[in-house]
């Protein structure tokens, strides 16, 4: 009785792709908090975090303290913020400096602070979230979690490769939006297995026509935007609806999950590349010569604005491009991108790699 | 001696090497270092010329159009040593431990290189100091050496030389700086990476013109680095760049001995997008005004001129009416004409 009178902490974590109902089954499960869930990203999410945000800095930082702004508006009122190699590192202490600035008040976790080059150490940081944590439920819902993880990133690659081909419009569509709403109710592993083979099962009965051989287009590119559908405005969906097969190799699952490591990576691209050149760099290369070699029609590089690493990759994707001989498409995304302008790119980018798979 | 080493001794007397090094980015750090290491190791040296309109150009030509200003030169340096000498010095730095990170611009600035001039006949040799992945600069600069046909033991001598001699060369510049701090005058604390500050292209005439104008200059980076670390450390707990921490931290010290604080950067810089904001936050309340001026390749000198007078004018009136307040709209005409001058900079932009 007393432990069901004590108040739980409202948490939430800013929006990043649908990775969030990861993030709320954990914290609501595992730590047996409650998570606040707030509205997806929209122009009012970027235009919030543009005003207050240093001019600069690279887009994901406006998005986040934009998204972070409307959790405490959604009612939160302990923020969490991760760590990360580059930027990405330092962006929970100054999204926190600016929201104090405001006026919010909030707790705040920023697992930026626990980086003592000990792994061990982020625990501490979950312990804050929750003080009489029980580390064994806390550990079963942390496994059950990153297997949400699993199931979102392989049915969004499956819905993004198949979704252009179906002969029923919207039966994708509404398949996965059917999958994101168990996701977001499920409280168990077997409501996460069940949603997840729901899903299977619809897709594997939609008729698709993708006749002898499809134009296929392989994303590499920034880590945030290349994962959120709200900051590259939709480009997979876009894509997908020109009818174009859409891979992504970089996501949670492959980039943090079952990363192969930056040393056994690395050999793969060693005639290119000596060293690491940033956070998804040796990945994003090896991944666009994978596209290349695998037949592919054409490369999108997608970055937020300013963002150094994927800037300083760029050469190496050019040199792909040659040697490989495949069309890249480089782009850049910031507060102003908008949609118009950049359709018409994509639809110069499928007009060429149509006529060249003609003229093959 | 080994036979083997003296084979490579044998072959060494007869062509020496001659090693090419970018006057840009870490140079400016390590300069003295590299020099020394090279000296003793009986290496020749071709520094290139100081950043001027062509070097700047031919890097503007050779680099990805978004890359920062500092970059741009540092490729037209590496342009200007292709074919002049054996191999150019690329050193890779990912960091010096926990919160002493890098740019990661540095981390791969070896492969940015090898592959914007995948062209042209580039021999690169490079080090790579990443404390975290247990690489430090010593034995990365011993390895150095022995890639170019050195004993490890000829390395590590020639790694020491240069480290005390870097070292030597760098507490003299700490103690100038401490002692502008006690000169009379207005004091102006710079804070700027030393590859945009002492850059005879892009800071070195801002620094100039501070000078021109009377007042004393004052590099917050010049300063005890691991009590500044520290300094930094306190303020923001997070703050993981070294670069950015000796900055901050050095200002922090020397907040009662300073006038005004100039964060000058290059457009458009990673870490000072962040940083630069951080410490207006943190220095809100102490009344000490600061200018943050971003250098483009297409900046006028004209535009920031303006801009520090204007700024230099403000500092004057603070200290001159010590006592007596600036006057209301005296201040508003001062900021007025600073952000004339910032558009008219921002105009030349375009």
């Amino acid at each position: 009785m007393a432990k069901e009178s004590k108040a739980k902490k409202k948490i939430s974590f800013p929006m990043i792709a649908r990775y969030n109902y990861v993030i709320q089954y954990f914290v609501e499960v595992g730590l047996e908090q409650e998570y606040v869930m707030q509205p997806r990203l929209t122009r009012r999410t970027m235009e919030l975090g543009a005003k207050y945000a240093p001019d600069m800095v690279c887009t994901p930082f406006k998005t986040i303290l934009g998204s972070m702004i409307e959790s405490l508006e959604a009612g939160a009122d302990t923020l969490m913020m991760s760590m990360g190699y580059c930027r990405l590192g330092y962006y929970g202490e100054l999204a926190q400096q600016i929201l104090k600035d405001l006026g919010y008040e909030f707790d705040y976790v920023n697992f930026a602070e626990y980086t003592t080059g000990k792994n061990k150490d982020y625990l501490k940081a979950l312990k804050r979230l929750c003080p009489d944590i029980r580390p064994v439920r806390a550990g079963k819902a942390g496994m059950n979690a990153l297997k949400m993880v699993e199931y979102i990133d392989e049915i969004e690659d499956l819905y993004y490769q198949n979704c252009g081909f179906e002969t029923e419009k919207g039966a994708y569509k509404k398949a996965l939006n059917r999958f994101y709403s168990d996701m977001s109710h499920a409280r168990s592993m077997r409501a996460i297995q069940e949603g997840y083979r729901r899903c299977l099962n619809a897709f594997r009965n939609i008729p698709v026509d993708k006749g002898i051989s499809p134009l296929r287009v392989g994303l590499v590119g920034e880590y945030f935007t290349i994962m959120d559908d709200f900051s590259n405005l939709d480009l997979e969906q876009t894509l997908a609806d020109m009818g174009v097969e859409v891979h992504r190799w970089m996501n949670l699952s492959h980039r943090n999950l079952h990363y192969p490591g930056e040393k056994n990576l690395n050999v793969r691209i060693r005639d290119l590349c000596r060293y690491e050149m940033g956070p998804t760099s040796t990945a994003n290369i090896w991944q666009a010569r994978e596209y290349a070699r695998k037949g592919f029609d054409g490369i999108i590089h997608l970055k937020s604005a300013g963002c150094t690493p994927e800037i300083d990759v760029m050469p190496v994707l050019q040199r792909i491009g040659e040697e490989e001989k495949i069309p890249i498409l480089y782009l850049t995304y910031d507060a102003q991108t908008a949609n118009a302008g950049l359709l018409t790119r994509i639809e110069a980018f499928y007009d060429m790699i149509e006529m060249r798979k003609q003229m093959k | 001696m080994a036979l083997k080493d003296y084979a490579r001794k044998q072959a060494q007397e007869k062509e020496p090497i001659t090693v090419g090094i970018p006057r840009a980015f870490l140079y400016y750090r390590n300069g003295t270092l590299w020099r020394e290491y090279f000296r003793t190791l009986g290496v020749h040296l071709v520094i290139s010329q100081p950043t001027n309109r062509k070097i700047e150009e031919d890097g503007m030509k050779a680099a990805i159009d978004e890359m920062c200003l500092a970059m741009k030169i540092y490729l037209g340096h590496v342009k200007s040593l292709i074919g002049k000498c054996d191999y150019i010095l690329i050193p890779r730095v990912v960091d010096f431990g926990i919160r002493r990170v890098y740019c990661t611009s540095f981390e791969g600035l070896p492969d940015i290189a090898r592959n914007v001039f995948r062209n042209e006949n580039i021999q690169i040799l490079s080090y790579n100091v990443n404390v975290q992945g247990k690489k430090d600069e010593e034995s990365a600069m011993i390895l150095m050496a022995r890639e170019l046909g050195f004993s490890a033991r000829e390395g590590k001598n020639a790694y020491r030389a240069g480290r005390k001699a870097a070292d030597r060369e760098f507490a003299s510049k700490v103690k100038a700086a401490e002692a502008l701090y006690r000169r009379n005058g207005l004091r102006v604390a710079v804070g700027a990476h030393s590859y945009i500050a002492e850059d005879d292209y892009i800071g070195k005439p801002v620094i100039d013109m501070l000078k021109k104008m009377n007042v004393i200059p004052i590099r917050a980076d010049f300063v005890d680095r691991k009590k500044a670390r520290e300094r930094a450390n306190e303020i923001s707990p997070t703050l993981k760049w070294d670069f950015s921490r000796e900055i901050a931290g050095g200002i922090a010290m020397h907040m009662k001995q300073i006038d005004g604080i100039i964060l000058l950067s290059a457009y458009p810089c990673a870490l000072d997008s962040m940083v630069d904001d951080m410490i207006v936050r943190k220095a809100e309340g102490t009344r000490i005004p600061i200018l943050q001026l971003t250098l483009d390749a297409q900046t006028g000198t004209a535009g920031v001129e303006t801009r520090l007078e204007s700024f230099i004018d403000i500092l004057r009136m603070n200290r001159g009416a010590s006592g007596q307040e600036l006057s209301r709209e005296k201040e508003e005409e001062l900021i007025e004409a600073m952000d004339a001058g910032k558009t008219q900079g921002e105009g030349a932009e375009a």
